[in-house]
Parts: structure tokens; C-alpha cells; sequence
């Protein structure tokens, strides 16, 4: 289960636009979509390819924490990339957008890789807010778009993943601080120069243990 | 084995439904026959448990029956069994995950209870995981954030047991508060938040009592620890630095976190807090370290501590955020009033005595054991005769509490606590005896019976007015050193880089308005929004404040524009109270001299090039949108460094010193904004000449316009508008002053029409079409001003089209009145500023020649001059400038055809006092008049108009005569006329070149002239001609170009070069030479050629904004200029003429030319860039 880099996500928006369900649906593709079921979760990890590089994606639902100012502060901080969620059928959460988007942009890290996601598209005939839209706000604001449905899977990998490959792609240009694992990044275990410093020895054991137990 | 396999993908056992109670059955079949994880059957597990999860939720939504099976089968027992065996991470997190979708997912509350009901799920809490996985980890620190968040209570007993006193939600999640995984400590936070927040008396009592203390004192001292790590990478200029945003953003953290939870109001959870808050961190930390940079820092140095701009950082933001009563009450008052001896410590009975919390001696030091340690000591201590002191009695208190009947899902203390804390703290406040601090948490635990006491002692200590005025005569640091501390951090003597913080710090000090009371801040006289009164103020602080800002006002002043405006903040807070000032008179005569200083700044900038304006209205606008917020100023860590001026830094202009002469002109204006605002607040004014535009007064979108009011037709051009996106439109033109306005013909009314397009003419740039001769481009830029301007759609126009007239001469007519116009939208304003920089006449009525110039310009009845009382020019196209507009697309709003040659003038109330000839060319951005008894003086006013902009012309006369014209020949691609510049002879620096125009002149004289110009000019003319021998070979008007100078940093700011001014001149003014003189030491300019000789002539009534010279330079004529200086490195540069038509008349025998001149000498001086000068003489010619 090694990995070159470790990215962390959180997902923001709106209460109810499918958060949870899209983190299932990309972590754990197993649950099949079906009808009248909705299953979510606040937690989960997955791995990736680009490049050639096993890349690990830690994504953090961060549902249930907006009461407390601390709280959403640090969850910003410590991401390298932010899923933008919207509920295409509900005009309220896109026109929440902004707000989010403001306190995304003032606690997170400046290299944070922001994506716009208009949940849902499987609802066509309720849908309230177009996809032009979506397209024109990410513009505006300098966000990747897309437009995803939990339920159908249509998309969700990609999101993720082209999340990925930007902030894959600023790690390249060099504009991420891949040292500081404040920025959500971490080098992957074999990838350490050296694993003096660092408090966590942790990263071995899970292999060892993993063998060795069973 | 092999039979179980069969099983498993046997269809027969499988049912096809998946959502189903049989599928559970199924999987409960699973299950049971692998009761023993093995390597074989592993993934049959994981596989199992998803599937469990899936169908749970299913069921929970759909079919009761399932989870009736689920719990009627134990089946969460089957869990825990697989977790005891050693099964591996792979099961593991699945396990974990199964769960947190379950308790995430399950919206039935009956189906919850169930599940939480036995006890399975602590004792899966409880289960030693290998955390070392990070991803085990996460789980499970996720799933118990999960728990937490279905914390309420009823659930909360399910996690708490009264009886065994164990709630291993919480214990097992707090003992990763501090694991190096940044999402792992928000989870614990999240968490213990979440646990906080349930109301419930007896958990809290248990987090109370055996845990806070444990858990608090850790968590201060991680915090103490990072701020140390967070003061060596200030200290240290290594790599380390990349990671100061980091720290300062944890602290910040740590702060809301901790905020976060005195804001849950859980009294006796929050005593303990800030008890360990206080004295295991500020104090003895941050406090402590106030003094570290002067006097006490000698002794105790053993004791950690971090610099003092550390800690009046970090002390700025625990003001700012938190706003606990009696934390920051108790702070405050430590800092205010205490001295030294609080570190020392008191013999140890003193604190037993007072039956003493065990960790209120100020220290900073790390808990005796660790937090897992802790944890276990006091929940497993059986009896309550292990506790410690403190925690009984508060145990006590507690217990008090529980038999009164809680208030409805209310902990709030009860009002007996409320006022024994208040009292106490106040008495502590008011009691100059220096209490230990552990008296305060000690009152703050007492049971209220002393309430009576208290008051009296703190009614006996109310300072009476008297008592504070005698503390305003007798106001001392000694025996304050913390106070003293900040004060001293006032001193700017190298920088400012503490003075910031120590201002922040006071200015939060008085802004904390929930938590400290205003008796505390009157012991050191510091007035705020609260007090009735502000007739007392310290006196040695406002003083400090003053000096602050009067240094802020200097040339190379190493006042930060935050340091400025933080001073402002506090002085206002200090001595405002609604809108009354009660600053006494030498302070506010204090401050007025400063605002003199900075007015006088701001003079030496003062130019009348294009950008000048740009900048003052950017500025202003920028200073109105963004109002310092001091919140946001304390999260920035670039400001822990110390203070810098380069952009380079990513630091934003206001927190750092300008670099350049640009930023130092910015500067200059905010400054002065700044303190005119100061000025104007203190004696209760209301600002009326900013902003410059007056919107309310400018025409609006769609607002319906009578047009009738325009008295001849002519003023409205009838055009196509052609848009980019290939909208054609037909509307008619309207110039107004400031405005250009495109209406629709009212439909209803005759003769009305709707603006569907404003503008400001300031911002507009025309430019003919070489194809098209009824053509004209227009671009009308967004002012500054507006919202969008800086926003993401960056500076697209607000308008790019192609306008299309009738025919030529209609779209000549156009263009000219656009560019006219633009010239006297931008004049007006810079007289606008040149008022507010109170630079002349007004208050020295001068009969200059501008001034009658200007009344002609100004009086619409005059029928020679002008026909419209608003739009006066239009009308009135010269040949000259029609032309000029072909001469390049490039620049065709910089034909000067109307300036106007009054600029001089306004300068006029500067003295030089510099023995004439020399120190007009010493001018920088002033314009002088010289003393018309000197030499120099008489040359000029033998001269009729020149002008001389050009800052340090002293240096280098020879040097700068040849590369001018040079200067000026390579500028004649422009269309410019060759001109010949040279200096007058008798005036070493001023040069005056002398357009030999007439040709431009000739056009169309249309309208009315007035006749007596044209004797003047032609005497004007000779004299130029014999005194300047200037040519000029070009048909139009030219602006000259160029400004720009480096100044070199050991210049005075006297010397700071101004930018060349262009004079436009309108034919109704004698054009005049006026020098551009530098004021020196405040003396005031006088106009030189002006002044008697020529009194009579019209022009000099040209005071008012339309008679102001103005330059059009853009940046790119600007670049080019520096380019080209960069080309020939030669001393010299630049020379332009122009020409200036008479503001709606020509007329062949008077028209005024007039050439500014410019010349550039670099100057080397040290390394800077390039240190020009400029010397700029204009004359008009007719």
C-alpha cells in the first residue's frame, strides 16, 4: 500500500447536495447505485494512478462542523484540494457558492485546487440550475467544472482524479511545498529521503502489519 | 473451507435480491460459519461487512424486519469478535468503514438506540487499533467523530456511565489532541466540541473533574510549544521561514479552538480553562516575554520566552478573539497593572492555603505526566478522596447545581457564581495591591458568601473623577513594566515593527468589548467607545501616538501605512466620542502640523501628468473599499519579519515601506487621505471635496435627460455605435463635463432622451480609424472607482466600439469634444486636488494672468468664448487638434490643443526663497512663481509663458541642452514638431523651448476671438523667439512626454522630481512662461512672469480647473521615453512641444503654441536605476 504522494481532499458545500455520497461512490464503488438509497459517508481513501505514480486521495466530509469557527478553519488548511459541491435541482446551494468559496479562499492554502462540482445531473427534469452556469461561475472564479451524479457514478471519478492531476501538476511546477504537510501533501513512505524528522514512524508498520498478522 | 467457499458463490444461497432480509440472513450465515478470520476467508469478510452496511441502511430507510434481525442476532457482537483477532488492516478499516456508514447513514432513531444499546460499540471505542496506520487511524478518529456527532441527551448515556465513571468516546479521542496528523487533531477538536456541546450535568461533571485538568494543561502546553517553535522561525532566517504561515495559522487556531469552547459557556469546564490558559501560557509565557527586549531581559533568561514582537503579536490576537470575561479581564489586568514580582513565586502554603487550584502559580512548564497518564490517574481513582483540592470543591459546586432543577437544556451559571466572579475580578482590577493571580480563580471558586464584600471593596476603589485626574498628572510606568513594554514598542526609532503590534495590541485592548470593563482600562486612562467621557486620556500615550504619525508624514519616513492608520484607530479611540474631540489643544495643534507635513508631501508629488490623477482616485477608492481590519491585519505572519520594502516580498502595499518613486507618491497620498481624515474627524467635520466625482451629481443609466437644455443641437452628434459582439446601435452623443453619455431619443417626450451609456470622459481614449474618416474608436475605461475595476474581469473596458458619424467633419467635431473634453474632465480634477493640496490662489488671490482666462472660460456669457454653459467647448474644434488626432492612433487624447497654460499659477503661493534663477529648476512637482525682482524672474516675465516642471535642473545645464535635442528630434516621430530647445541663457536650468507653431494654428477660426490676445501673443512670441531660439516644426500640438524620474534616495524630498507638466494653453490665454520651481522649505512660490507685467492680459484669470495644464502622458509614452533614455544613455532626453489652441477659437494670428520641454540627466547617483531630471520650460507662442 505504498504510495508516492498522499493528497488530502475535503468536500464543502451545502447540507444535503450529496457530499457523503459522492465520497462513497468514488472510495467505494461497490455500493451499487440504486434507487431510493442514499448512502454516505464522512471518511474515506483511495488509490490512484497518474503519471505512473500510485497516488493516494484522503478525502474529509466536513459535514456537521459548521457551528464551530475553529474547526472549519483547520479543515481548510490542511487540504490540498476542495470538492465545490452544488445540488443542481436546488438553485439555494449554488447560489451559496460564493460564500463558500470565500472561506475557502481565506483559510486555505492560496495553492489549494479548487473544484466545482453541480451534483445530481441525473435529475434533468428537476434540474433548476444549468450547466452554463456552473460553467461561467467556475470561470469567473478560476475553478475546474463538472458536472457529476453520485447515483449513476457519472463523473465522480473524474472529478477526483482531475483533481488530482492538477494538484499532481502544481507539485511538478514546484509551486506546492510537498515538505510542509500543512499544504495536505505527504510524500509517501519509500519516497522519504530519510525518515529522521518525521514524529510518525507509522507508515511501515501497516504493511508489516498486514502481512504479518494473518 | 472448500465447502464454505461453495457457499458463498453458490447462487442457491445466495438470494438475487440484495436488498432484502433474506441477503441478511444470508450474510448472518456468513458470518457465523467464519467466525475465525483466516488469510482464506478474508475477503469473503470484507465483502460480508460492506454488504451488511448496505443492507442496514437499506433496511433502516425500507424494512424494519432487517434491523430487527440484525439486533435479534447480536450480529454487532460478530464485529467485535473479528476485531480481537488480530485480522489485519485490510479488515480492519473495513470494519471501520462498515461503521461509520452505519452510524453516519441510520436516520431511525429506535434502530440507533438499538444499536448503541449494548455495549459493543464502547468497547470497539476502546479497542486498541494500530493507530500507526494512518488510514486505520483515520477511520476510526473519523468514525468516533461520526459517534460524536449523534451526541445528544438521550444518546449521551449510552457513551457515558454514570456509575463506572468511564465515557471512552471522549477519553480515548482526546489522547490524540495532539497526533501529527493535522486532520486527526481536527477530528479530537471537532469532537470534544461535539461532547461540550451536549447538556448534560453529570458527563460534564466527569469532563470537569477528571479530565479538564489533564487535558487543558496538555493542550497549553502543545500550544506553548508551538509558539516557540513559531518565535525560532522568526528568529532564524533559514528555510525554517516557509513554515511561519504555517505556525501562525496553528496559533490562530488554537485560539478560535480555545475560543470555541469558552463560548459554550460551561462555567466550571471554562475556570478550569482558563485557569491553565492564563497561567501555564499567557502569563508566564507571552506577558512574560512583553519585556524581553529591554530592561528585565537580563534576569531569568533561563525562563523560556519568545521576542517581545512575538508576544505583542500573539498577545493581539488572544485580545482580538477571545472575549471571556474574567480570562480576558484577569490578562488584561496582569499587563496593565502588575509588575515583575507575579514570577516570583509565593511560598507554596500561601497557595494551599487558599485551598489553591494546583496549577495557578504563573509558569510555563510542562505537565508532570502525560495526558494518557493523567487520564488514567484520575479516572481510575476510585474514591473521591484522591481528587485534588480543587476539583472536590468544584465537584461540590457542582453537585449544588444538579439539585436545583436544570433549566431547560440550560448550563448556564447560576447569577450567585456570576456575580461572585465579576465582583472578584473587579476587585482584582480596581485593587492596585498586588493580588497573586491565583486569588482571582480562587474567588472565582468561592461559594459567593463575601458578595457584600466584594462590592464594598470595589465601590471603595471605584476611581472618582478625581482620583483620575490626578492619575492623568501622575501617570507612571514604573512599577507597570509590561505596559512600559508596549509603550516603549511605540519608538520607531529604526522601524516599525513592534510599534504595529504594541498598537494593535492597545487598540484591542479597548476594542474587546464583551470582556474588559472600562474601570480597568481608566487605571491607565485609556479612553474607549464605553467610557461617557473622554476628557482624560493618558497623555504620555497619545504623545507617542503623535509622534508616530508626525514621522510618518517624512520624506524616507519608516512608518508603515498600517502603523499610520493603527495610530489613527487608537488616538481616535482614545479622544473620540461621538464626533467631539477632547484632545487637548497642543495635541490637536500636533496633529494639524502633521497634516501640514503630509500636505506638503503630498506637493512634492503633486504633478499633473496623466497617472498622478489615476493614482490619487485609486488610492482613494482602494482606502474606501478596504478598510483596514485589524483581525486580518494580526493574521498576517509576513509581518512577523521585519519590515520590508520591496513588492517582491508579496507583502501588500500598505503593510510595507514603498519602494520607488511611484509607491513613495502613493504613499504620499495615502498618507495624506489619512490625516485629512484624522483632521477633519477631530474638529467634527464632514468631508466635502473627496471623492473627487461626485456621483450623486453625475448622470446615472437610463436616467430620462432634457435635452432641450442644450441649447444648440450641435451638441448632440447623432453616431452608429458599433460593439465588438456586432451590435449596431444608433444614439445620439452628449458631452458633459465629467460625463459622456449616449441617449436614446424619449419616445414620450420630445426633445428628452434615456442615457443608455455613461461614462466618464476622464477615461476615454479616442482614436480616428486610417481607413474611415467617419470613424472614431472609443474605448471608455473603468474608473477606478468601480467595483469591477480590480475584480476578476480585470480592466476590460466598459465600453470598446466603433462610432460611426454622418461624415467626417461630424466625426472631427466628435472627436475633438471627446478629447477636449477628456482634458477637461482631468484638468478640473487636478485643480480639484490642487485645492485640496491648498496650493495657491485661493488663499492668496493673486491677480495672476490665469485667472482671467479662466473667467473667460468660465463665464458662458461671454459669446466670444463660449456658447454653452456646460459643454462649453464643443463647439469649438481646431484645425490643429483634428489633425493632430491623425497624426497616430497612439495618442491622439494627448494632443494638448486646449491646454491651458495656468498651471503655473496655481503654484504660485510657494515662496522660493532660493535667490531666483536656480531654484525654479530645483522644483520638484511645484511650480513656483519666482519673485519677479529676481534676475530669473525677469526673464520669465520678459517671457510671457513657459513652464518649467523639471525638478533639478541645477545639476548639469550644458549636459542637459544637448540631449535635449536630441531628445526632442527623436520624438518627432510622433508627429512632434522638431523643436530646438535650449536654455535661456541667463537661466542655467530652466530651458525653454519655443514651438514655432503657427502652423498649427491656422484652422478653423469659426468662432469668435479675442482680439487682444493677439497683440500679447505676438509679443510673446518675439520674446520667446530672441530669448529661446525654439523651433518647432510640427503642425500640432504635441504633449510632451516623458516624466518619470527616479530620484535618487538621498535626495531632500524637496528635490524629488516632479513630473513635467504639459501647458495647454487656450487661445484666450497669454501664453506665459511659468517655471516650475521647487518650494524649498515651505517658502512660498511666487509667480514669476507673471505676476505684474502681465496682469492685464486675459489669460491671467485662468485660475480655475479648465485653465489647468495637463499632461498626457501614458505609460507607454513614458516607457518609451525611458527606453529611450536607457538607448543612448545620454544625460538628456525628451523635449516636446505643444501647441495649444485656443479653447474654442483659433485664430490664425493667436494661437499659442507651447513646447514643453523636457530634458532628462540621468543623474548617477549610486545605484539607482537612473535619476533624471527634468527640466521643462513651455512656451506659447502665437
Amino acid at each position: 500500500m505504498s504510495y508516492a504522494y498522499l493528497f488530502k481532499y475535503i468536500i464543502i458545500g451545502d447540507t444535503g447536495v450529496g457530499k457523503s455520497c459522492l465520497l462513497l461512490q468514488f472510495t467505494d464503488k461497490r455500493f451499487q447505485p440504486v434507487h431510493d438509497l442514499t448512502i454516505g459517508v464522512e471518511f474515506g481513501a483511495r488509490m490512484i494512478t497518474i503519471d505512473g505514480k500510485q497516488i493516494k486521495l484522503q478525502i474529509w466530509d466536513t459535514a456537521g462542523q459548521e457551528a464551530f469557527r475553529s474547526i472549519t478553519r483547520s479543515y481548510y488548511r490542511g487540504a490540498a484540494g476542495a470538492l465545490l459541491v452544488y445540488d443542481i435541482t436546488r438553485r439555494d446551494t449554488f447560489n451559496h457558492l460564493t460564500t463558500w468559496l470565500e472561506d475557502a479562499r481565506q483559510h486555505s492554502n492560496s495553492n489549494m485546487v479548487i473544484m466545482l462540482i453541480g451534483n445530481k445531473n441525473d435529475l434533468e427534469s428537476r434540474r433548476e440550475v444549468k450547466k452554463e452556469e456552473g460553467e461561467a461561475f467556475a470561470r469567473e472564479h478560476g475553478l475546474i467544472f463538472m458536472e457529476t451524479s453520485a447515483k449513476t457514478a457519472a463523473n465522480v471519478e473524474e472529478a477526483f482524479i482531475n483533481t488530482a492531476k492538477e494538484i499532481y501538476e502544481k507539485i511538478q511546477e514546484g509551486v506546492f511545498d510537498i515538505n510542509n504537510e500543512a499544504n495536505g501533501i505527504k510524500i509517501g513512505p519509500q519516497h522519504l529521503p530519510t525518515n529522521s524528522n518525521l514524529p510518525s514512524g507509522g507508515q511501515y508498520s501497516s504493511s508489516n502489519q498486514g502481512g504479518g498478522c494473518c | 473451507m472448500f465447502r464454505g467457499k461453495g457457499w458463498f458463490s453458490g447462487s442457491l444461497w445466495k438470494p438475487k435480491n440484495p436488498h432484502s432480509l433474506e441477503q441478511l440472513k444470508y450474510l448472518y450465515h456468513l458470518f457465523s460459519k467464519n467466525q475465525v478470520v483466516t488469510e482464506q476467508n478474508k475477503a469473503l469478510l470484507v465483502e460480508t461487512l460492506r454488504s451488511i452496511a448496505e443492507i442496514l441502511i437499506w433496511g433502516d430507510q425500507n424494512d424494519s424486519t432487517v434491523f430487527d434481525f440484525f439486533l435479534e442476532k447480536n450480529m454487532l457482537s460478530f464485529f467485535l469478535q473479528i476485531m480481537k483477532q488480530k485480522c489485519g488492516r485490510y479488515v480492519c478499516i473495513q470494519l471501520l468503514q462498515t461503521l461509520n456508514i452505519l452510524f453516519e447513514n441510520i436516520r431511525n432513531e429506535t434502530s440507533l438506540y438499538y444499536l448503541l444499546s449494548n455495549n459493543h460499540v464502547n468497547s470497539i471505542i476502546v479497542h486498541k487499533f494500530d493507530f500507526s496506520d494512518e488510514e486505520v487511524m483515520a477511520y476510526y478518529i473519523s468514525f468516533l467523530k461520526t459517534l460524536s456527532l449523534k451526541l445528544n441527551p438521550h444518546t449521551v448515556n449510552f457513551f457515558y456511565n454514570e456509575h463506572t465513571n468511564d465515557f471512552p468516546l471522549y477519553t480515548e479521542a482526546i489522547k490524540f489532541f495532539n497526533h501529527g496528523e493535522s486532520m486527526v487533531r481536527i477530528a479530537v477538536r471537532t469532537l470534544t466540541l461535539n461532547v461540550f456541546k451536549v447538556q448534560d450535568r453529570a458527563m460534564l461533571k466527569f469532563i470537569r473533574n477528571k479530565t479538564a485538568a489533564p487535558y487543558f494543561s496538555n493542550l497549553v502546553w502543545f500550544i506553548g510549544n508551538h509558539v516557540l517553535e513559531l518565535d525560532n522561525c522568526v528568529r532564524m532566517v533559514t528555510e525554517y521561514q516557509s513554515r511561519l504561515p504555517d505556525f501562525v495559522a496553528e496559533h490562530l487556531d488554537h485560539l478560535h479552538y480555545l475560543n470555541d469552547i469558552l463560548c459554550l459557556h460551561i462555567d466550571d469546564l471554562n475556570d478550569v480553562l482558563t485557569d491553565h490558559f492564563l497561567n501555564s501560557l499567557l502569563v508566564p509565557l507571552y506577558v512574560f516575554s512583553l519585556t524581553k527586549r529591554r530592561r528585565h531581559s537580563q534576569t531569568e533568561d533561563d525562563k523560556p520566552h519568545v521576542s517581545s514582537v512575538v508576544s505583542l503579536f500573539l498577545l493581539s490576537q488572544v485580545f482580538l478573539i477571545i472575549s471571556h470575561q474574567p480570562l480576558v479581564r484577569q490578562l488584561a489586568h496582569t499587563i496593565l497593572n502588575k509588575d515583575m514580582t507575579i514570577f516570583t513565586s509565593k511560598p507554596r502554603e500561601e497557595v494551599a492555603a487558599h485551598g489553591g487550584n494546583v496549577n495557578t502559580e504563573p509558569g510555563f512548564v510542562a505537565p508532570q505526566e502525560t495526558l494518557e497518564k493523567l487520564l488514567e490517574n484520575q479516572i481510575h481513582a476510585k474514591s473521591k478522596h484522591m481528587f485534588t483540592k480543587s476539583s472536590e470543591s468544584s465537584s461540590m459546586s457542582l453537585d449544588d447545581q444538579t439539585l436545583e432543577p436544570p433549566e431547560e437544556g440550560d448550563v448556564s451559571r447560576p447569577p450567585s457564581q456570576d456575580m461572585t466572579s465579576d465582583s472578584s475580578l473587579q476587585h482584582d482590577t480596581k485593587d492596585e495591591e498586588q493580588e497573586s493571580l491565583s486569588e482571582c480563580s480562587i474567588a472565582l471558586q468561592s461559594n459567593g458568601t463575601n458578595i457584600t464584600d466584594e462590592e464594598k471593596a470595589v465601590a471603595a476603589h471605584k476611581l472618582s473623577q478625581s482620583a483620575l485626574e490626578h492619575l492623568q498628572q501622575e501617570f507612571s510606568l514604573s512599577n507597570r513594566p509590561f505596559l512600559e513594554a508596549i509603550f516603549n514598542a511605540l519608538e520607531c526609532t529604526e522601524n516599525d515593527h513592534a510599534a504595529l503590534f504594541a498598537l494593535c495590541l492597545l487598540y484591542a485592548l479597548g476594542h474587546n468589548a464583551a470582556g474588559i470593563n472600562q474601570d480597568l482600562l481608566d487605571t491607565v486612562l485609556m479612553p474607549t467607545d464605553k467610557s461617557e467621557t473622554k476628557q482624560l486620556y493618558n497623555i504620555n500615550l497619545v504623545e507617542r501616538l503623535i509622534k508616530i504619525i508626525i514621522q510618518s508624514c517624512q520624506y524616507n519616513s519608516r512608518i508603515r501605512l498600517a502603523t499610520l492608520e493603527m495610530s489613527i484607530l487608537l488616538v481616535k479611540q482614545l479622544v473620540l466620542k461621538d464626533g467631539y474631540s477632547f484632545l487637548q489643544d497642543r495635541h490637536l495643534a500636533a496633529i494639524e502640523q502633521a497634516r501640514e507635513e503630509s500636505t506638503l508631501l503630498l506637493r512634492n508629488f503633486y504633478k499633473s501628468e496623466e497617472i498622478f490623477l489615476d493614482m490619487f482616485e485609486d488610492e482613494y477608492h482602494e482606502m474606501k473599499k478596504r478598510p483596514l481590519n485589524v483581525e486580518y491585519l494580526m493574521m498576517d505572519d509576513k509581518l512577523l519579519l521585519p519590515p520590508t520594502g520591496t513588492p517582491m516580498s508579496g507583502v501588500e502595499f500598505h503593510k510595507r515601506l514603498p519602494c520607488g518613486e511611484v509607491e513613495r507618491a502613493r504613499r504620499a497620498i495615502r498618507v495624506f487621505f489619512i490625516l485629512r481624515d484624522l483632521s477633519l474627524s477631530l474638529q467634527g467635520e464632514v468631508e466635502t471635496q473627496l471623492p473627487l466625482t461626485n456621483t450623486a451629481n453625475c448622470i446615472k443609466m437610463n436616467e430620462v435627460l432634457d435635452l432641450t437644455n442644450f441649447p444648440d443641437n450641435s451638441d448632440l452628434i447623432a453616431c452608429t455605435v458599433l460593439t465588438k459582439n456586432g451590435e449596431k446601435i444608433r444614439r445620439f452623443m452628449v458631452i458633459d463635463i465629467l460625463q459622456l453619455i449616449l441617449v436614446q431619443p424619449d419616445t414620450k417626450k420630445l426633445g428628452w432622451g434615456v442615457a443608455k451609456f455613461v461614462g466618464f470622459l476622464q477615461d476615454i481614449e479616442v482614436a480616428g480609424d486610417k481607413d474611415d474618416s467617419r470613424c472614431l474608436h472609443l474605448t471608455v475605461h473603468r474608473p477606478a472607482s468601480s467595483a469591477g475595476a480590480t475584480a476578476g474581469n480585470g480592466r476590460t473596458p466598459l465600453l470598446a466600439a466603433r462610432f460611426v458619424f454622418d461624415d467626417h467633419i461630424r466625426c472631427m467635431a466628435a472627436k475633438q469634444r471627446l478629447t477636449k473634453g477628456r482634458l477637461k474632465a482631468r484638468q478640473r480634477k487636478l485643480h480639484q486636488i490642487a485645492r485640496l493640496l491648498e496650493l495657491p490662489e485661493h488663499i492668496q488671490p493673486c491677480p495672476s494672468p490665469l485667472r482671467q482666462g479662466l473667467h473667460v472660460i468660465r463665464d458662458t456669457d461671454n459669446p466670444s468664448v463660449i456658447h454653452r454653459s456646460q459643454s462649453q467647448d464643443t463647439g469649438f474644434h481646431s484645425k490643429a487638434s483634428s489633425s493632430s488626432g491623425s497624426q497616430g492612433p497612439y495618442r491622439p487624447l494627448f494632443i494638448s490643443t486646449n491646454r491651458v497654460p495656468g498651471f503655473a499659477t496655481m503654484m504660485k503661493r510657494e515662496q522660493n526663497s532660493l535667490p531666483s534663477s536656480i531654484q525654479h529648476e530645483s522644483s520638484g512637482g511645484e511650480r513656483q512663481r519666482r519673485p519677479s525682482g529676481s534676475p530669473s524672474s525677469q526673464r520669465h516675465s520678459s517671457i510671457p509663458r513657459s513652464r518649467d516642471s523639471s525638478p533639478r535642473q541645477q545639476r548639469n545645464s550644458s549636459s542637459e541642452e544637448i540631449p535635449l535635442e536630441d531628445l526632442s528630434k527623436s520624438r518627432s516621430r510622433h508627429s512632434s514638431p522638431n523643436l530646438k530647445r535650449q536654455s535661456a541663457s541667463g537661466l542655467p536650468k530652466a530651458r525653454i523651448s519655443a514651438p514655432p507653431n503657427i502652423s498649427l494654428i491656422p484652422v478653423f477660426s469659426g468662432h469668435a476671438t479675442i482680439s487682444s490676445h493677439s497683440g500679447r501673443l505676438t509679443d510673446d512670441t518675439g520674446k520667446i523667439d530672441t530669448k529661446l531660439a525654439a523651433e518647432l516644426g510640427c503642425k500640432n500640438h504635441i504633449v510632451d512626454s516623458l516624466q518619470e524620474i527616479p530620484v535618487p534616495k538621498s535626495l531632500r524630498p524637496a528635490e524629488i522630481p516632479s513630473v513635467s507638466l504639459v501647458t495647454g494653453s487656450l487661445s484666450e490665454d497669454v501664453p506665459h512662461l511659468l517655471p516650475q520651481l521647487h518650494a524649498q522649505d515651505g517658502d512660498i512660490i511666487q509667480s514669476v512672469s507673471g505676476s505684474d507685467s502681465e496682469m492685464d492680459s486675459p489669460s491671467e484669470m485662468c485660475t480655475k480647473p479648465c485653465c489647468m495644464n495637463e499632461t498626457s502622458f501614458t505609460e507607454k509614452q513614458l516607457l518609451a521615453a525611458l527606453d529611450k533614455t536607457r538607448i543612448d544613455d545620454q544625460q538628456l532626453m525628451s523635449e516636446e512641444t505643444s501647441l495649444n489652441l485656443s479653447e474654442g477659437l483659433c485664430h490664425h494670428s493667436s494661437a499659442a503654441a507651447e513646447i514643453v520641454s523636457s530634458s532628462e540627466a540621468p543623474q548617477k547617483a549610486g545605484s539607482v536605476k537612473k535619476n533624471n531630471t527634468v527640466n521643462k520650460g513651455a512656451v506659447h507662442t502665437v
